[in-house]
Order: structure tokens, then C-alpha cells, then sequence
């Protein structure tokens, strides 16, 4: 595949203009499905008994969608240079692919096994985890003992591996995730220090792992036709990337995670400043300093919570998430370690005051990083407050969280959309966009309702989605024009139809049309955040403010593509331009079908969170209540009993003592 | 035998050393190439001999009592044994790669790096103020020369004179320090020392005299702030290899003496406490330490100078290590123990790779030098990149690894807002560290600008492959190297 469309058609092919193309595909696909159904009709019939008739039927209805899927697939792409069957061919074989999908995923079956999960928690363990970070790992070194002269090579072997990494999410999908934790993998690292390799999945990573797998090899898929210089290089930073963020939504060992946050840094910085535009190394720098500045804040916390762990229990420390958990804090030093953690997370976010690496970051990014930028790596902030912020300082979000929520409607949905509308670069429109979007996904996690984190999770896949899309059709204008001025197009919708429909599409993702992803997760962010007990007595405003953001998203954005596509054709450059070609098309289709499925199929995201957001507020509430009338507790610090669905640690000498039992200080640790 | 066993490190070097010097002046001219490889050896046997004793064990051997109070041979001094060995063979591997490079391979170099780091040894072993100053002298007279070794140039004749003048300086007042204490206390021994100041109580002002002195000239060796004003010129007029090893030998060799004279003369409750003793002044003296050299660091057009600052922010770093024994005397020390570890390996890989990326008349000297090397060299550019993340100290390196496990001993023994302060100023030093980066791989070189060109050397390359396996290992699998630290830290537990 890669051989055939490395090249991009240059030549339109003149077909006959009386016979529309799509025709003959239309009968090849309706014939195809008539004899699908006729045959296995045919062989269900020749058993002559009722078993065989409708397990034949119930083939036919497992293909049918599948089929239909990929003839409609097969059949939408029209223009003048998308209409050959390599790229049809891969469209269908990518919505059957998605019917599949849909149809395994849909939850009515898994509700009753969910029953019967709640019942008996069960944690199974396995290596699945580790092949996820590992693969693409061993890729990244792989990749430095191949030829740098032969680019083809490289490019199909990191394809190869993120497409191994991909199917390798496949058993992910299969287990009902409920309210546990899951392919539990707990392995000492360094003993002396209580640092684990513990991985570990629920629902809530679940969702962003997959979203990492899925769109790291659309960005590089893409990425080929655009960069051509250093591509070992390239190459290596994207698997490297993807290793280090997949190991950071399943690392549950604080250590661990840090190791692997800090590990994306470097990649990404690298890919910013060597591939990017002419402001690139300032931009780079900017977005590593403001980084590396949080995540040293964070360091300091995680430092100081291991630290009273182990003068808790008066054993070995523990980074193990777990066991930090049970740990409670006076206030004053809860909201310490709260603000060490929620500098580094909110940085990456990006929340109001320190968002200004962002839209440098993102405008002098190539697109490649541009995707990966705003559809995995600012995740990582949103699950990093979800997961560590929420689940270990749960008394301090609280406290901290009508606050923070207002900096988020005002910072975030309300200021970045306006900064938005303001923006000239399209890029860098959406990338305040992006400030905007993700002011919702932080709204929902300060209400933290049931409704509003299951919203603000699903809004982190979408925003992935809908944004990675948007950057991928900026990059493919910026390949054409080397521009992204808004006022160099106008009018575009007649030259590049397939194009402009694309890109409206993913418009009214990152609007929130219903129908699209984007709906579903910001109407349940706003109901959820209106329902809140978390934000004062001013969630109502939070909630009106938040909805008032969803029309600033659609002024905005819809004056964009209105600038860019509508109107007449204002500047000659703009009259011959190419309509998305074959790659590019490969590339956003995934995310473009993606949007629909979330949008019209949300419980199938949705279904397998439920559980593990009520897990997270269940916790939190029983903390809070804990304690006396100010939500905290006072005196000493101290341990609560571990979590009874929390995974058990492995049987090592380190934790073979009840580390609970204040077992006697051992080695040249404890000295006085 | 057992004491020749237990001090064989040290015997190793200097019959290796002799030996060396003998093979020399009979070999004949211009077949020099394998005094390299031969002190390499030696430096190697070195790291095996104290290997060796380590995993023998020093506690059960009864003739240490001979050498006491003198010499002490415990497991501090046998890991620094072994640590100055490797940070010897690895300056040796660069020599032998340098000097013939840039002409100025003489044999006199290979001679001073193995008595110098004999005299390293010497101060982790010291028991006694004269063995530290004969440990000092014998270590830094090899370093001055070490340093003025580019006999044509006059920017090293400069860097060796400045460090050689405020050396000479700072040596006296240490020595003086040390006459005062003698004078306090009838003690030239420090444990002798330790006792009578601990039975002392209340400090006469003769005794804040000496350990004012004595912090300046330790203070001096370690190149802090506001002592460290020969480093950059000594540090950058000096050849490579020679700065390699100031970087790494000379600074472990200075912290040893820090610790053992510190922990060991001042080690008593009074003169640790925050109150009445030294370690205020330390604390400060970290604080502008690494904020001076960061600040600083970030302002150098050359790359050597930049890095001879950065060794001057690490000495800041290992100091909070060095305050942080206030309270745990062993984790204090095995911190800084481990990041010397860490920093030696990194460091001689950052300059290794500076080494590697000029050839004679071609050398890497400015940061605009270094542009583009990340295209045209992709391996040097990918290890002088290994190197300085690793000394930034991002995961997964070795660099990491002290660095966090000197803040986790600073916050337990509650230093926060010095913590605070030295987490910050490692994200300035990313700053410059990443600058290297950015020219390396982000910048081309000017049209007709000179640009570096690599040498080719196996021993650099060996030098090279040795530090970046052992940065990625300490980085992945420090256990082991933690233990080993931490055991020889226990010996100032005790006390």
C-alpha cells in the first residue's frame, strides 16, 4: 500500500462525464451482499434443521452490517482525485472495521455480566499492558539499527508496529471493565525505595489507551507524505511517544508515571523543534520549560507523600498509587501536595493562566505533533488530575474545585473562545479551540457528578478526535498553500469539495452538533456540572456560562469555515488547488467515521466508564465524609485500610511484612 | 597481606603508575599509542581490585587497626576507590583519543592522571588532617598540571595559573583552618578531632575560626559559589580529557574529603544542628550555588564553558546532598555518594562527546560549532544528547536517579523550601542543556561558518559507549549501585 500512494496522483483522470463513477461500485456492493445473503441462506438450508438455520442467520446478521458498512464506505469518497479503488478499498475495509467494532462493543450483552463484576471483584493479571508500552519501545530502538538511507523501510516498519500496538488493544476491548482494575501487572523495580512497575487498566484509561493507539498511527500514516527530512529520526521520536504515553495512562505506580510523563517530553520537544515552522525552537523550549517546570512541582509532592508514607507505616516507602491512597492528610499540607500535582496537571491541560505554550506549541508544531499534541498529550493532564489529583487529595479538589471550575469557565470555554474568534492563523484558532474544549473536560471533573466525569471522559476521546481530525485538514491546506492565514482562502468549498465537506464535518464535531461526538460529552459535562454539589453555590452560572461557550465554539468556528470555504474564489492562488488526495483522505477517514460512531453510539464508551466513574466519586465521597463538618481531617497523619477491590502487591521481602504493622525499621534507612 | 589487600587500589595505581612511567622512557618515540590502553588497565584493575575488596569485605579485616588513625580503609573509601577508577579510566579512554588528535600526546599526561587520582584515594581514605592535605596536594598539583598540558596555548596557561594561584590560596587556609583546630583540640587525627569537639560543648571563637576556614578551603575544592571563580577558565582552557577530569575525579575527590573532614570533625550534635553549626551556611552556600552557576550557564556561548558551569550547579546540588545529613547522617551521604556516581558517568560522557564531535582544527568549542550536527553525525549527536538529559536529570537516566534520591533525602529530613529551590533550578539548567540540543539538531550551520567535524577514535568511542551503557543502566537498574551506596554510607551512621 505504502508503494502506491507514496506518490500522489497528479494527474486528474478524465473520466467520462455522463456516467457518474459511483455506479458501478453501488452494483458491484449490492451484489455482493445479495450473495452473501443468498449463500448463506443456501447453506443454512442445505442442514435441513432449525440449529443450523438460524445460526446461519445469525452469521448473516454478524456480515450484513459489515457489509453495508464497507459498500457505504466504499461509496461516499467522490472528486476528482479521490475515486480510485485504493482508496476506496481501504475506506471500506476501515468502516467494516468500525462496524465491527460497534458491533462487539455494544453494551446490552455487557450489562449483565456487570452484575455479576460488581459482585465478585475480580482482577485478573497479565502482560498485555507491558506488550502496549513495550512494542512500540522496541520499535523506537529497532528503528536506530535500520538504514537511515532507506526511508521506506523505516516508515513501514513504525507503521507496522503502531498497527501491532493497535491490534494489540483488541483484548483490551473484550473485558467488561466494571468497577476494578484490570491485567493487573505489578513487578518490583527497586526494592529499597518501594518503586514498583505496576500497570494496570480500568474503564476511564481504557478509552484514552485505545484513543492513544488509534490516532498515533493516523498522525504518522499522515505524517509521511509531509516530512521528509530525518526520517529515522522522526520515526523513532513517534514510537517513542507512543510508548511513553501509553505507559503513562496505565502506570499506577507514581514513579512509574513520572518516569514516562517526563519521557514524552523529550520526543515531543524534538518533533516541535526540528519539524516545525520558522518560530519552532521558541516555541519548543517554551513548551519544555513550562512542562518540565510542573512536573517538577509534582516530583516534589510525589517525593513528600512517599516520604510520609514510609514515617507512617515506619517500614519502606511505597510510590505505589494504591497504597498512597490510603494516606490521610491535615489540610494545610493536603493542599500542598494538591498544588504541586495540579501545577504540573493543569499546565498540561492547559488551564487559563499557563495555557500560552499551547498555541505557540501547536502553531510551529508539524502536524504529526500537532495531532498527537492536542488528542493524547493534553489528556494526559485531564486523566492526571482525574486519577491522582481526585484520587489522592480527594478533600482538597473538593475544596479547591468551585474555584478552579471558575478559572475554567472563565480561563478556559469562555476567554479561549473568544481568543479564538480573534485568530487570524487557523491553526492557531484551533488550538484556542482547544483551550476552550478542554475548559469543558476540566469543568466536569472539578463538578465531579457521575454525569459530568463520565462526560468529561468521553469529551477527552472526542476532543482527541474531532481536534485530531481538524489539525490533520490544516495540515493538508498548509501542504497545498504554506499558509494558514485565514484571509489568503475564500471560497475553497468549489475547488476542493471532498475537502470542504471534510472539514465541515469535523467543524460540527468540535462544535457539538448532536448526531457528532461532540454533543453527547458537552451535554453531559453541562448537566452534570449543573447538578453539582462541588461548586458552591454557583453551579448554576457555571452551568448557564459553560452552555454560553458552546455558542461561542459554533461563532467561531463556523466563521472559519465560512471565511475558508464559502464566498467567492478571492485570490488566484486558490483556483487550482488539489483536492485532498489519496493519503491524506486514509488518513482523517478513521477519525472522520469515528465521529459518528461516538456520536451516535456513546454507550459504547460510556457503558464500560460507568462503573469505574462511580468507583472514582464513591471514593472520593467516602473521604470526604470521613471526616467532620470542613471535609478534613485534623490531627496526625494516618492510614486508612487498603481498598479491598484495590489490586493486591506482589509477595517480595519488601512487602512480606505487613508494612501496616510498623515493622522494625530496617537497613541504614531509618537512621535517626 | 590483608593490608595489602585492602589497600590495593591504591598500590595498583602507583606500581601501574611507575611501571607505566618506566615503559615510557624506553619506549621508543612515536610509539606511544598504547600508554592509553595501558593506563586504562590500570585504572582498571584498580575498579576490580576495589570491587574486590568490596565484595570481600572490609569490617572483619583486624589490621586496619595498623593504619588507624591515619588511614581509615572502611566502605566509604572503597567506593570511592572505585569510583575515582572509573572516572579515571574513562578521562584516560578520551586522552587516548585527544591528545594524538590534537598533538599533544606526551606521556606525562597518563603519569599525572593516575598519581592525581592516587591522591584522591588518598583523601577518601584520610584519617588524619596531614593525609588530607598530602592527599590534596598530591591530587591537585597533578590536576594544575593537567591543566596547563596545551603548552601552546595561553587560554590554558591562564585557566592553569588562576587555578593554580586560588588553589595554592585556598589549600593554605585549609591548612590553617586544620593548625587552628589543632591548636583547639592537641588533635591532628579527626576522629581525635571529632571527640574533643563534641566533649567540648559551647565553641571558642578559635574553633568557628577553624571550621570558617576549613568550609572555605573544602568549600573551594568543590568549586561553589563564591569560590568558584577559577572553574570556568580552568575548566575550558584545560584539554578535554584534563576537564573530564576535574569534572568527575577532582570533585569526587573533593566531596570525599568534604565528608570525611565535615561528618567526621563536626559530626557531633552541636555543630549539626541548624542552630549553632555548619549546616546554614551550607544550605546558602547551595541555594546561590546552583542558582549563580544555572543563571550563568545559561548566558555561555561555549559549550565547555557552559558545562563547566553546570559542574559548579551540580556541586550545588550535592551540597543540599551534603545538608541533608543534618538529620540522617547515612542517607545524606549515600545520596551523595550515588550522584557522584551518576554525575561522573554523565559528566565524562558530555565531555566525551564534545571530544568526539571536533577533530584538530575542526573543534566543537561554541554552541554555533554544533549546528547540524544532529544531521550530518547522527550518533555523536544522539550520545552528547543521552549525556545531557541525563544531567538535566530526566528519566530514564542515570542522572535521574541522583538527582531524586538527593531531593528525597533533603525532603526527609526536611528541607522543603531548599528542595523547592533545587527542583526549580534544575528546570533552568534544562534550559541550557536542551540549547545544545537545539543547536545540534534544530539549527544548520551559518553558509561558511566553520563547523565541527568528528575524529574518529576507538578509544573515545569506547569512552563514549562505556558512560551511555552505564547512564541507561543506572537510569533502568540502579538497585543494585543504590545498595552498594548506601552500605557505604552506613559507615557515618554508626557514629
Amino acid at each position: 500500500m505504502a508503494s502506491k500512494t507514496s506518490q500522489p496522483v497528479v494527474t486528474p483522470r478524465s473520466s467520462p462525464p455522463d456516467r457518474p463513477t459511483w455506479i458501478a461500485p453501488t452494483f458491484f456492493a449490492l451484489a455482493l451482499i445479495i450473495v452473501v445473503v443468498v449463500l448463506t441462506q443456501l447453506l443454512g438450508a442445505s442442514g435441513k434443521d432449525r440449529a443450523s438455520f438460524s445460526a446461519a442467520n445469525a452469521t448473516l446478521g454478524a456480515i450484513v452490517p459489515v457489509l453495508i458498512a464497507a459498500a457505504v464506505g466504499a461509496l461516499v469518497p467522490r472528486g476528482r482525485h479521490v475515486g480510485a479503488w485504493s482508496v476506496r478499498f481501504p475506506l471500506a475495509v476501515i468502516a467494516a472495521l468500525f462496524a465491527i467494532f460497534m458491533m462487539r462493543m455494544w453494551p446490552s450483552s455487557a450489562a449483565v455480566v456487570t452484575e455479576a463484576d460488581l459482585a465478585a471483584p475480580t482482577t485478573e493479571s497479565g502482560t498485555i499492558l507491558s506488550w502496549l508500552i513495550g512494542l512500540p519501545l522496541a520499535g523506537a530502538i529497532g528503528i536506530l539499527f535500520l538504514p537511515r538511507q532507506q526511508p521506506r523501510l523505516l516508515k513501514a516498519t513504525t507503521f507496522l508496529v503502531m498497527i501491532g500496538t493497535l491490534l494489540a488493544t483488541i483484548p483490551l476491548m473484550r473485558v467488561d471493565m466494571g468497577r476494578t482494575y484490570h491485567f493487573n501487572q505489578d513487578v518490583v523495580w527497586i526494592e529499597r525505595f518501594g518503586i514498583h512497575y505496576h500497570v494496570a487498566l480500568d474503564g476511564i484509561s481504557l478509552w484514552l489507551v485505545i484513543l492513544t493507539a488509534f490516532i498515533v498511527p493516523i498522525a504518522a500514516y499522515a505524517s509521511f507524505g509531509s516530512v521528509s527530512t530525518r526520517i529515522k529520526d522522526w520515526c523513532f521520536a513517534l514510537l517513542l511517544l507512543e510508548a511513553a504515553m501509553i505507559g503513562a495512562f496505565v502506570a499506577l505506580d507514581l514513579f512509574l508515571f513520572y518516569v514516562f510523563w517526563e519521557l514524552m517530553l523529550i520526543p515531543m520537544y524534538v518533533m516541535i523543534g526540528v519539524w516545525g515552522g520558522t518560530n519552532r525552537i521558541k516555541a519548543s523550549l517554551k513548551f519544555f520549560l513550562y512542562t518540565m517546570t510542573g512536573s517538577m512541582l509534582m516530583l516534589a509532592a510525589i517525593l513528600y507523600l512517599a516520604y510520609m508514607y514510609g514515617r507512617v507505616t515506619g517500614g519502606p516507602t511505597s510510590f505505589d498509587y494504591f497504597e498512597l491512597q490510603r494516606i490521610v492528610l491535615p489540610r494545610n499540607i493536603q493542599i500542598y501536595l494538591f498544588c504541586g500535582f495540579a501545577a504540573s496537571f493543569l499546565t498540561k491541560v492547559p488551564m487559563f493562566p499557563v495555557h500560552t505554550w499551547l498555541p505557540d506549541a501547536h502553531t510551529e508544531a508539524p502536524t504529526a505533533g500537532s495531532v498527537i499534541l492536542a488528542a493524547v498529550m493534553l489528556k494526559m493532564g485531564t486523566y492526571g488530575y482525574l486519577r491522582f489529583c481526585m484520587g489522592l487529595f480527594p478533600e482538597a479538589s473538593s475544596e479547591l474545585a468551585a474555584t478552579l471550575a471558575g478559572v475554567a469557565v472563565l480561563g478556559g470555554i469562555l476567554y479561549g473562545g473568544f481568543c479564538a474568534w480573534r485568530q487570524d492563523d487557523v491553526k492557531r484558532l484551533v488550538a484556542y479551540s482547544s483551550v476552550a474544549h478542554l475548559g469543558y473536560v476540566m469543568l466536569g471533573l472539578f463538578a465531579a457528578t457521575q454525569s459530568s466525569i463520565e462526560g468529561a471522559v468521553l469529551q477527552m476521546v472526542n476532543h482527541g478526535i474531532s481536534t485530531g481530525a481538524l489539525f490533520l485538514l490544516v495540515g493538508v491546506i498548509y501542504d497545498r498553500r504554506h499558509t494558514r492565514m485565514l484571509d489568503e482562502f475564500g471560497g475553497l468549498a468549489k475547488v476542493m469539495p471532498v475537502y470542504a465537506a471534510l472539514f465541515v464535518i469535523a467543524t460540527m464535531a468540535s462544535v457539538g452538533l448532536p448526531g457528532t461526538n461532540g454533543f453527547t460529552g458537552e451535554f453531559l459535562i453541562i448537566t452534570g456540572t449543573f447538578v453539582s454539589n462541588k461548586l458552591g453555590h454557583v453551579n448554576g452560572i457555571q452551568a448557564v456560562g459553560a452552555a454560553l461557550g458552546v455558542i461561542i465554539a459554533a461563532l467561531y468556528m463556523l466563521t472559519a469555515v465560512q471565511k475558508m470555504f464559502f464566498g467567492p474564489i478571492t485570490r488566484d492562488e486558490n483556483r487550482n488547488l488539489r483536492d485532498i488526495n489519496t493519503r491524506e483522505m486514509l488518513a482523517v477517514a478513521p477519525l472522520i467515521i469515528a465521529i459518528f460512531v461516538i456520536g451516535l453510539a456513546p454507550n459504547i464508551l460510556l457503558s464500560q466508564m460507568r462503573d469505574a466513574v462511580a468507583r472514582t466519586i464513591s471514593d472520593m465521597s467516602a473521604r470526604t465524609e470521613m471526616n467532620p463538618a470542613p471535609g478534613y481531617y485534623r490531627g496526625p497523619i494516618k492510614l486508612v485500610p487498603r481498598r479491598p477491590d484495590a489490586p493486591q502487591l506482589p509477595k517480595t521481602a519488601a512487602n512480606a511484612q505487613n508494612p501496616s504493622t510498623a515493622a522494625a525499621p530496617s537497613g541504614a534507612d531509618s537512621a535517626p | 597481606m590483608a593490608l595489602a589487600f585492602i589497600l590495593s587500589p591504591l598500590l595498583v595505581l602507583a606500581v601501574g603508575g611507575l611501571l607505566l612511567m618506566l615503559a615510557e622512557a624506553f619506549a621508543q618515540p612515536g610509539r606511544r599509542g598504547g600508554l592509553a590502553l595501558g593506563t586504562t588497565m590500570i585504572f582498571a584493575a584498580g575498579f576490580a581490585f576495589s570491587i574486590g575488596v568490596w565484595l570481600y569485605g572490609v569490617e572483619d579485616v583486624t589490621e586496619r587497626s595498623m593504619l588507624a588513625p591515619w588511614i581509615v580503609i572502611d566502605r566509604f573509601t572503597i567506593f570511592f576507590d572505585a569510583l575515582l577508577c572509573l572516572g579515571g579510566a574513562l578521562a584516560a579512554l578520551l586522552a587516548g583519543g585527544y591528545l594524538p588528535e590534537h598533538q599533544i600526546e606526551r606521556g606525562e599526561f597518563y603519569m599525572l592522571l593516575l598519581f592525581a587520582t592516587i591522591g584522591a584515594m588518598m583523601l577518601a581514605a584520610a584519617g588524619d588532617v596531614l593525609i588530607v592535605f598530602l592527599g590534596l596536594e598530591t591530587m591537585s598539583i597533578g590536576a594544575y598540571a593537567l591543566t596547563a598540558f596545551r603548552r601552546t596555548s595561553p587560554r590554558s596557561a591562564e585557566g592553569a595559573l588562576k587555578y593554580f594561584l586560588l588553589g595554592a590560596f585556598a589549600a593554605a587556609l585549609l591548612l590553617y583552618g586544620f593548625a587552628l583546630l589543632y591548636g583547639a583540640t592537641g588533635h591532628t587525627d579527626l576522629a581525635g578531632i571529632g571527640e574533643a569537639v563534641k566533649k567540648g560543648g559551647e565553641k571558642s571563637p578559635m574553633m568557628i575560626i577553624a571550621l570558617v576556614l576549613v568550609l572555605a578551603g573544602l568549600l573551594f575544592k568543590v568549586s561553589a559559589v563564591p569560590f568558584h571563580m577559577w572553574t570556568p577558565d580552568a575548566y575550558e582552557g584545560a584539554p578535554t580529557p584534563a576537564t573530564t577530569y576535574m569534572g568527575s575525579v577532582v570533585k569526587a575527590g573533593a566531596f570525599a574529603m568534604m565528608l570525611r573532614v565535615l561528618l567526621t570533625c563536626f559530626g557531633d550534635k552541636a555543630s549539626m544542628s541548624w542552630s549553632a553549626g555548619w549546616p546554614p551556611a551550607l544550605a546558602w552556600i547551595a541555594v546561590i550555588t546552583m542558582t549563580v552557576a544555572n543563571l550563568v550557564a545559561g548566558q555561555q556561548e561555549s559549550v565547555k564553558r557552559m558545562l563547566a558551569y553546570s559542574s559548579i550547579a551540580h556541586a550545588g546540588y550535592l551540597l543540599v546532598g551534603v545538608v541533608a545529613c543534618m538529620h540522617s547522617q547515612s542517607q545524606g551521604v549515600s545520596s551523595v555518594l550515588f550522584y557522584l556516581l551518576t554525575y561522573t558517568v554523565s559528566t565524562a560522557g558530555a565531555f566525551g562527546a564534545l571530544i568526539y564531535c571536533g577533530s584538530r582544527g575542526k573543534e566543537a568549542v561554541t554552541f554555533e560549532d554544533l549546528a547540524g550536527i544532529g544531521r550530518r553525525h547522527p550518533p555523536a549527536a544522539l550520545a552528547f544528547s543521552l549525556f545531557l538529559i541525563s544531567l538535566a536529570g530526566l528519566p530514564p537516566t542515570a542522572g535521574f536517579f541522583g538527582k531524586w534520591f538527593i531531593f528525597r533525602a533533603a525532603i526527609d529530613s526536611g528541607f522543603y523550601a531548599l528542595t523547592v529551590v533545587a527542583f526549580l533550578n534544575s528546570v533552568i539548567a534544562v534550559y541550557y542543556y536542551l540549547r545544545v540540543m537545539v543547536f545540534m539538531y534544530m539549527r544548520e550551520p551559518a553558509a561558511g561558518a566553520p563547523v565541527a567535524t568528528p575524529m574518529r577514535s576507538g578509544y573515545v568511542t569506547a569512552a563514549l559507549l562505556l558512560s551511555a551503557i552505564l547512564v541507561v543502566l543506572l537510569g533502568i537498574v540502579p538497585s543494585q549501585s543504590l545498595d552498594m551506596a548506601i552500605k557505604a554510607a552506613s559507615v557515618f551512621g554508626a557514629s
